[in-house]
């Protein structure tokens, strides 16, 4: 890595150990109570403030000259490693959504207040019959006036109940075919005929809710893009940040330095530590030598984004392998607890991680395009298989 | 060069051969003008230095060509005696460099009179030796000085292995072996690789070709998400071999703990995948001429040639530090 970028990585470093706040858990993103909620707020714009994030937007919305794509992916690596509080992704896919679509004065009015903290943003997307197959949805936009009256139900809105603005996507011609008929909207989460319910999930917490609309009313000012062209905004490929899926390899790395710190501290019956029996060993040999595969994989997916020779089914390669990596390493640990007849007070706060992490895992195999989605993409895309 | 050695090796088509070819003697001196067996042979010496990225390659290619030659123990072999000052060991050099002389590898017995599990020992003109005890080689440079037992390794048809019974003071001690233990360890998984990743095409071409109940069976998603599966595997091995030769080829203190995990990732999983290829191929690929088996048993000779995965997770563990006992 050249020196330029070293000395970068130590200033966001330094940054991060001396401004941000602590990640609770993993996927644990709503905050407790108000002042908790100030300090993520506060901390995100500092981010915004230098440079560190949103410095691959357009330089007249706040981007900084001389940013590189190498830049996101230091910041998220620097910000695993500092368990720091992560930037949230639906609000980096507004951000861009409305650089790409959004009008003037749209630009002007939402984009400052995502750099000041001021905005956390929801996805008003999946619905109860529509999720992986986000297309079939089936909340109504029909026209009043020159605006809309919005009826459904939306659901797994992640952050919806501390958001101040969600983007939504509703069907605006139920005539023409399902990916032509839905329009992208913007709408501020206060307004009237919004009902948001947090869904408690099985890790204990609750990230995801349901919203309901009910004759919610929307103007022309709140469409992104253009009417019945909103499949077009949510999957033109909007992220900027494309290299945040490197920061996976320095996750995995994290995540099997908990397995050995797990398999010292569990104790078997007999006193002796689980890292001491030959098959516990060749366990860890095996999860290390597939780690690898996930780091290495990853990383040249990176290295495509960065000369800009991405193959379209990289993004769902790398999501697929890292996903499914990390389950299997959460059954592992699982597995060592259960074997063990006591853990070291030491190892205590780990194990308590990987049990979290175990039920949290099942989120990212679900979400963003479930296992089964992604293998269908990588088949047709990458193996040139017919569609199933 | 991946094409000279295809179009040499006749893998440009994507079909298989459905019988092996024994006889890979006579093509050698072909291959051998393309250097592939100065991949790991310092400049001053006739070689090209320490590529292993080259020699991990072709360890690929002939993997899916299912090519007869031990060519993971040769280039080893070479690499060894290439540090050796003896005349003996130049003169086999050579001869290796110049396609003429081919050299068995194999580790010796720690009885001292026999050597298991070596490859391609018939028909070699020599055999090295590793000395585990001493971590030092030993040569036999003429076919008179060992007695071979091809009998318990008919499994694998495309490549012969032998065990060996001599006499170790007969042989010319080299102190120093370099890399070449490592470096015979990952052309082993790459060969593997190589099959895999051969067989992999073959049969995501036939899925999408074979019809059944009307469509393709590469569209009913039990076929293609395992295809799937395989093909990231694939890919990941494919890289864990590569980082680890870009790691020896720079004599980095990572390039054994990756050679490692290299040889873990693909033994423990190479025969498993190609057995699940076979099955999406269903009845025509159990038969023996649409010759799939011949990479089943190629792959687990690969991993046997090494004692693995079993000696690749003790090199491991043994790395990593965790077997310090607490």
């Amino acid at each position: 890595m050249p020196s330029d970028l070293e000395a970068y990585r130590r200033e966001v470093h330094d940054f991060i150990a001396e401004q941000g706040v602590r990640m609770r858990r993993e996927g644990v993103r709503v905050p407790d109570n108000p002042a908790e909620e100030g300090e993520i707020r506060r901390w995100l714009r500092s981010l915004y403030e230098a440079g560190y994030l949103g410095g691959g937007w357009p330089v007249e919305w706040g981007g900084r000259p001389g940013h590189l794509p190498i830049h996101d992916l230091i910041l998220m690596e620097e910000l695993i490693l500092g368990d720091a509080y992560r930037p949230l992704d639906q609000v980096m896919l507004a951000a861009h959504a409305i650089i790409e679509f959004g009008t003037d004065a749209q630009k002007l009015e939402l984009l400052p207040s995502i750099r000041r903290g001021e905005h956390i943003w929801c996805q008003l997307f999946s619905e109860p019959d529509a999720g992986s197959d986000l297309a079939s949805l089936r909340t109504r936009a029909e026209p009043d006036g020159d605006g809309f009256i919005v009826t459904g139900q939306k659901i797994w809105s992640t952050d919806a109940q501390w958001a101040d603005m969600g983007m939504l996507l509703a069907r605006t011609d139920p005539t023409v075919d399902r990916h032509a008929g839905i329009t992208a909207f913007v709408i501020p989460m206060q307004l009237a005929h919004i009902d948001i319910r947090p869904i408690r999930e099985i890790t204990g917490h609750a990230e995801f809710c349901e919203v309901f609309l009910d004759g919610l009313r929307l103007g022309p000012e709140h469409v992104l893009g253009e009417v019945n062209g909103g499949w077009k905004v949510v999957t033109s490929g909007l992220a900027s940040e494309r290299t945040f899926v490197g920061a996976n390899a320095i996750q995995l790395e994290r995540l099997f330095q908990d397995l050995v710190a797990l398999a010292t501290a569990a104790h078997l019956p007999d006193g002796t530590a689980a890292i001491d029996h030959e098959d516990v060993q060749t366990q860890l040999a095996d999860a290390r030598s597939r780690v690898q595969e996930v780091k290495l994989i990853v990383r040249d997916i990176v290295d495509r984004i960065l000369i800009d020779d991405e193959h379209p089914s990289d993004g769902p390669v790398a999501k697929l392998a890292y996903t499914e990596m990390n389950v299997a390493l959460c059954e592992l640990a699982l597995q060592m607890i259960s074997s063990s007849a006591s853990i070291d007070p030491a190892g205590t706060e780990v194990a308590e991680r990987w049990h979290h992490n175990f039920l949290w895992g099942r989120a990212m195999t679900i979400s963003g395009g479930a296992s089964e989605i992604m293998r269908g993409l990588i088949g047709r895309q990458l193996l040139g298989l017919p569609r199933a | 060069m991946r094409d000279a050695l295809r179009g040499t090796l006749g893998t440009a088509e994507a079909e298989v051969p459905s019988q092996v070819e024994t006889d890979w003697r006579t093509g050698w001196p072909a291959l051998v003008e393309l250097g592939v067996t100065a991949f790991c042979v310092p400049e001053a010496m006739g070689g090209f230095g320490l590529q292993v990225r080259a020699a991990v390659a072709t360890a690929m290619e002939f993997g899916g060509a299912l090519h007869g030659s031990p060519y993971a123990g040769l280039v080893a072999s070479a690499h060894a005696l290439a540090l050796s000052a003896g005349a003996e060991a130049h003169d086999l050099l050579t001869g290796i460099l110049a396609g003429e002389l081919v050299c068995a590898f194999g580790q010796l017995d720690p009885r001292q009179n026999a050597a298991r599990t070596v490859d391609g020992i018939a028909g070699a003109d020599a055999l090295v030796l590793v000395d585990a005890g001493s971590h030092s080689l030993l040569l036999f440079s003429h076919d008179s000085q060992w007695k071979m037992d091809d009998s318990p390794y008919g499994f694998d048809v495309t490549r012969t292995c032998a065990d060996v019974t001599l006499d170790a003071s007969k042989g010319h001690r080299i102190t120093d072996s370099g890399h070449a233990l490592e470096l015979r360890g990952l052309l082993l998984a790459a060969d593997a690789v190589g099959a895999v990743s051969r067989t992999l095409n073959r049969t995501v071409a036939y899925a999408g070709q074979r019809h059944s109940f009307g469509r393709p069976i590469g569209g009913f998603q039990a076929v293609q998400h395992r295809l799937v599966d395989h093909a990231v595997r694939v890919r990941g091995m494919t890289l864990v071999v590569a980082e680890a030769a870009r790691l020896l080829a720079s004599d980095s203190p990572e390039a054994r703990r990756f050679v490692a995990m290299a040889e873990v990732s693909v033994s423990s999983s190479a025969t498993r995948i190609l057995h699940d290829l076979l099955q999406l191929t269903g009845a025509i690929g159990f038969t023996w001429e649409y010759g799939l088996h011949f990479f089943e048993r190629r792959v687990h000779q690969d991993a046997r040639l090494a004692a693995n995965p079993r000696a690749a997770v003790r090199a491991l563990a043994e790395i990593e530090g965790w077997t310090d006992a607490q």
